[in-house]
C-alpha cells in the first residue's frame, strides 16, 4: 500500500531525515520509532503530502503523493499536531459536521459520530466546546475528528500525547479495530505500550548527523 | 512597597539592565519622537480646538450632556476592560511569583496600578484642559471655571482607573454594572433633573461656563472615597485570573510586535458558553444549507459579539446613505463605513477563519478547500447584505435621500469588505522579506511597509468604502480597488498553507 524509496529531507545543510526505504502492505500497521530529532514527524509529513522530499519517492496505492488531489485526500487521513478546531461548535457538532461532509446519509453520519465519540470515551463530553476540554481530552477530540472521516491510510504523530495509560489503551483498541477493518496505519510514537499494542512492523530511525 | 516585594521586582528588572549607551539612545529617541511627532500633533489638536468650529462645538448647549454620556461610557468601558485586562498586571513570571507569595497584592501590584492610573488621569486631564482652555481662550468661560473642569477631568481619570480595577476584581459583576452605568448615563443626559444626583451628571454640571462648578466638591468626595478602597480591591484579585490575564496580554503583545494583529485580537475574542443544547449541524440535501445553519447557530453562541457585529453593519449602512446627502464629505463617510463594515463582519466570519486554517492543514472535510470556504462565506454574506440594505432603506426614508445610489454602493461595499475579510483570514504570518531594511534619505521605511501589510485589511476596507461612495462619480477608482482586493485574495489563496 505504501512504498517509501530512499526518501530523505534536507533543509539547507541540515538533514532532517536521512534517506530511508520501507514498505507497508494494506491492512498493516507500521510504527515509526526513534529519538527526538531523528525525523519521525518529517517522514509522516512527507507521507501526508505536507512536505516534499529532497530525494527519493513515496507512492501510496501505486500513486504519487499530491495533497490537493481529491482522490489522495479521500484515501489518506493524517493527524500531525492537533487539527484546526472551530471555537463555536460543540464536540458533537464538530464530529458530525466532518462526518456529514463525507456522506449523503445523515443517519449514518450521526451514527458514526456517536460511535467514534463512544470509542474514545468522549460521549459524556459531547456538549462541551473545544476550550472546555482538558489537554488529554483535546487530544482525543482531535483523533475523533480524524476518525470521523473515511480513509485507507491513517497517519498519526504521537497520538498518545497528553494521555494517561488508560486512554492510551483505548487508542490502541481503536487503532487495532481500524487496522482489522483493512486500514493501513503509520504511527510515530514514543510509547512502548502503543507500539507493542499496534505494530505489525517497526521502523527505527537513527539520529541524523 | 515592602522590602521583600521591592527586592523581587528589583531582581526582575536587573535581568535586563540598560547600558549608558542604551539609555542615551532612549532619551534621544523620546526627544525626537516628541519633537517630530508629538509636538506638531499637539499643536494641530490645539489649533483645531481653538478654531471657530472647535469653539462652536465646545460651546454648544448639547456639550454638557455629551460630556455626561462620554464619562458614563468611559466608566462602563473601564469596567468591561478590567474583565479581560486589568490595571494590576506584571509580566507572567513576575505575576505568578508575586501573586503566589504571602505578600499583599496591594503592595506587589501597586506599581502597575499607579502607572495605569497616571496614564489614564493624564489623558482625561489633558482632554478636559483642552476643552476648558479653548473656552477660556475665547472668553466663553472664567479661568476659575476652566480650572475646576480640568480638575474634574483629573478626577474622572482616577474614577476610571478604579472602575478598571473593579472590573478586574469582580469580572462577573462588571458586565451588569457597566450596562447599568451606561443606561443611567443616557437617562441622565436626557433628564436634567437627575444630573445633581449622578457622578457623570456632576461632571456635566462642572462644564465650563455652566455656573454650577461647586458640584465638583461631590465629585472630589467620591474620588477620594473610591481611591481609598483601591488597596481592598487589589487584595481581592484572584491568582488564577491574574495569571490568565497576564499570559494573554504577554502573548497578545508578542503577536502585536510581530504585526500579527489577527492573532492578537483572537486572544481576546469572546468564547462560547451558551447554546450548547441547540444542534448546530442539521444535515440537509445541500451542504450549503448545512453550513449556513451551522454558522448561524454558531454565531448565536456568542450573542454579545453577534449584536455588536449587526449594530456595526447597521451603523455603516447609515453612514453610506449619508455619504450621498448634499454637502457632506462622501468619501470620508464612505471610508468610515468601510472600516465599520470590516469590523462588523468580524464576529460573523468565524467560519471563514476556520476554513482558512483548515485549508492550510491536512484534509478533514469531505469537500474541497474552495467549497468549504464558499460555504462558510454564505452566512456573513447573507447577514451583511440584509442588514446593510435594510439600514440604507430605513435611513433613506427618514432623511429623504434617493435610495438607489446608496443601495447599490452598500451592496458592493458589503461584497468587497467580505473579500477583504477572506483575504485577511488567509494572510498568515509576516513574510520574512518584509523584515529587510528599506534605506531612504528619510530613514528606514520597512516599518511603514510592515505596518501597511499588518493593516491591509482595514486599509483596503476603508478604500472600498470611499470608492463605493464615489462609485458613480469616479468609477475607475472603484474598479481599481475591487481588482486590487480580488487579486490580493486570489494570490493569498494560491499560496495558502
Amino acid at each position: 500500500m505504501i512504498e517509501v524509496d530512499e526518501v530523505g529531507v534536507n533543509a539547507g545543510d541540515v538533514t532532517l531525515l536521512a534517506p530511508i526505504s520501507t514498505s507497508v502492505p494494506r491492512g498493516e500497521a507500521l510504527i515509526v520509532r526513534g529519538r527526538n530529532g531523528t525525523g519521525k514527524s518529517t517522514l509522516l509529513r512527507v507521507l501526508a503530502g505536507a512536505r516534499k522530499p529532497s530525494s527519493g519517492m513515496v507512492r501510496i496505492g501505486g500513486l504519487g503523493v499530491v495533497e490537493r488531489d481529491g482522490g489522495f485526500r479521500r484515501r489518506v487521513a493524517a493527524m500531525i499536531g492537533l487539527p484546526p478546531m472551530a471555537s463555536d461548535l460543540t464536540v458533537f457538532d464538530h464530529v458530525l459536521l466532518v462526518a456529514t461532509t463525507w456522506t449523503d446519509d445523515s443517519t449514518a453520519a450521526a451514527e458514526l459520530t456517536r460511535d467514534v465519540l463512544a470509542e474514545l470515551g468522549l460521549d459524556a463530553l459531547d456538549e462541551r466546546f473545544p476550550h472546555e476540554l482538558s489537554s488529554g481530552q483535546t487530544q482525543l477530540f482531535g483523533l475523533a475528528l480524524v476518525l470521523a472521516r473515511p480513509f485507507e491510510v491513517l497517519i498519526l504523530d504521537e497520538p498518545e500525547q497528553r494521555l494517561d495509560p488508560e486512554h492510551v489503551e483505548s487508542v490502541i483498541r481503536v487503532l487495532r479495530a481500524r487496522r482489522d477493518d483493512g486500514a493501513t496505519l503509520v504511527v510515530a510514537t514514543h510509547s512502548p505500550l502503543l507500539a507493542d499494542g499496534v505494530a505489525d512492523r517497526t521502523l527505527w530511525l537513527d539520529a541524523v548527523a | 512597597m515592602s522590602s521583600r516585594s521591592g527586592a523581587a521586582i528589583g531582581i526582575w528588572r536587573a535581568r535586563n539592565v540598560r547600558t549608558v549607551g542604551d539609555r542615551g539612545f532612549l532619551i534621544y529617541m523620546v526627544l525626537m519622537v516628541a519633537l517630530v511627532t508629538v509636538a506638531p500633533l499637539a499643536r494641530a489638536v490645539w489649533l483645531s480646538a481653538a478654531s471657530e468650529e472647535g469653539v462652536a462645538l465646545f460651546a454648544s448647549p448639547a456639550a454638557p450632556g455629551v460630556t455626561m454620556l462620554i464619562v458614563a461610557g468611559l466608566w462602563s468601558g473601564g469596567l468591561l476592560l478590567g474583565r479581560d485586562r486589568g490595571p494590576a498586571l506584571h509580566p507572567p513570571f513576575l505575576t505568578h511569583a508575586l501573586a503566589a507569595s504571602d505578600l499583599p497584592r496591594s503592595d506587589t501590584f501597586r506599581g502597575p496600578v499607579l502607572r495605569a492610573g497616571v496614564l489614564v488621569t493624564t489623558m482625561t486631564t489633558l482632554v478636559a484642559g483642552l476643552v476648558a482652555g479653548s473656552l477660556v481662550h475665547h472668553g466663553l468661560s472664567e479661568p476659575l471655571s476652566g480650572a475646576v473642569f480640568t480638575a474634574a477631568g483629573a478626577m474622572v481619570g482616577v474614577i476610571t482607573t478604579v472602575a478598571w480595577l473593579v472590573g478586574q476584581a469582580f469580572p462577573r459583576a462588571a458586565m451588569p454594572v457597566a450596562l447599568g452605568v451606561l443606561a443611567l448615563g443616557v437617562t441622565t443626559a436626557a433628564i436634567p433633573l437627575m444630573q445633581p444626583f449622578t457622578p457623570w451628571g456632576w461632571v456635566g454640571l462642572a462644564y465650563p461656563g455652566s455656573g454650577t462648578s461647586h458640584i465638583v466638591v461631590a465629585l472630589a468626595a467620591l474620588t477620594a472615597s473610591l481611591a481609598a478602597v483601591v488597596p481592598v480591591l487589589m487584595n481581592r484579585l484572584d491568582l488564577t485570573a491574574l495569571a490568565v490575564q497576564s499570559a494573554r496580554w504577554d502573548a497578545a503583545a508578542a503577536h502585536t510586535t510581530g504585526m500579527d494583529f489577527n492573532m492578537a485580537a483572537a486572544l481576546y475574542q469572546g468564547r462560547p458558553h451558551r447554546g450548547r443544547g441547540t444542534r448546530a449541524i442539521r444535515p440537509r440535501n445541500r451542504l450549503a444549507w448545512t453550513f449556513l445553519i451551522r454558522d448561524a447557530v454558531g454565531s448565536t453562541r456568542t450573542p454579545g459579539r453577534l449584536i455588536v457585529g449587526v449594530a456595526a453593519l447597521a451603523a455603516s449602512g447609515v453612514l453610506i446613505t449619508l455619504a450621498f446627502a448634499p454637502a457632506t464629505p462622501g468619501w470620508l463617510l464612505g471610508a468610515a463605513a468601510g472600516l465599520i463594515v470590516f469590523a462588523g463582519i468580524g464576529p460573523l466570519s468565524d467560519g471563514i477563519r476556520h476554513a482558512a486554517s483548515v485549508a492550510g492543514d491536512f484534509p478533514l472535510y469531505g469537500i474541497s478547500d474552495e467549497h468549504l470556504l464558499a460555504n462558510h462565506a454564505l452566512f456573513p454574506l447573507a447577514v451583511v447584505v440584509l442588514v446593510l440594505l435594510a439600514a440604507v432603506i430605513v435611513c433613506s426614508i427618514l432623511t429623504g435621500i434617493a435610495v438607489a445610489a446608496p443601495l447599490a454602493s452598500a451592496f458592493v461595499l458589503g461584497l468587497l469588505t467580505l473579500v477583504a475579510r477572506v483575504s485577511n483570514a488567509l494572510k498568515g504570518p509576516l513574510p520574512p522579506v518584509l523584515l529587510t531594511p528599506i534605506p531612504t534619505p528619510m530613514g528606514d521605511l520597512s516599518a511603514a511597509v510592515r505596518m501597511t501589510w499588518a493593516l491591509d485589511g482595514l486599509l483596503l476596507a476603508a478604500l472600498a468604502g470611499a470608492s463605493a461612495a464615489l462609485a458613480f462619480e469616479v468609477p475607475l477608482l472603484f474598479i481599481g480597488v475591487a481588482v486590487t482586493l480580488i487579486t490580493v485574495g486570489i494570490n493569498r489563496w494560491r499560496h495558502r498553507g
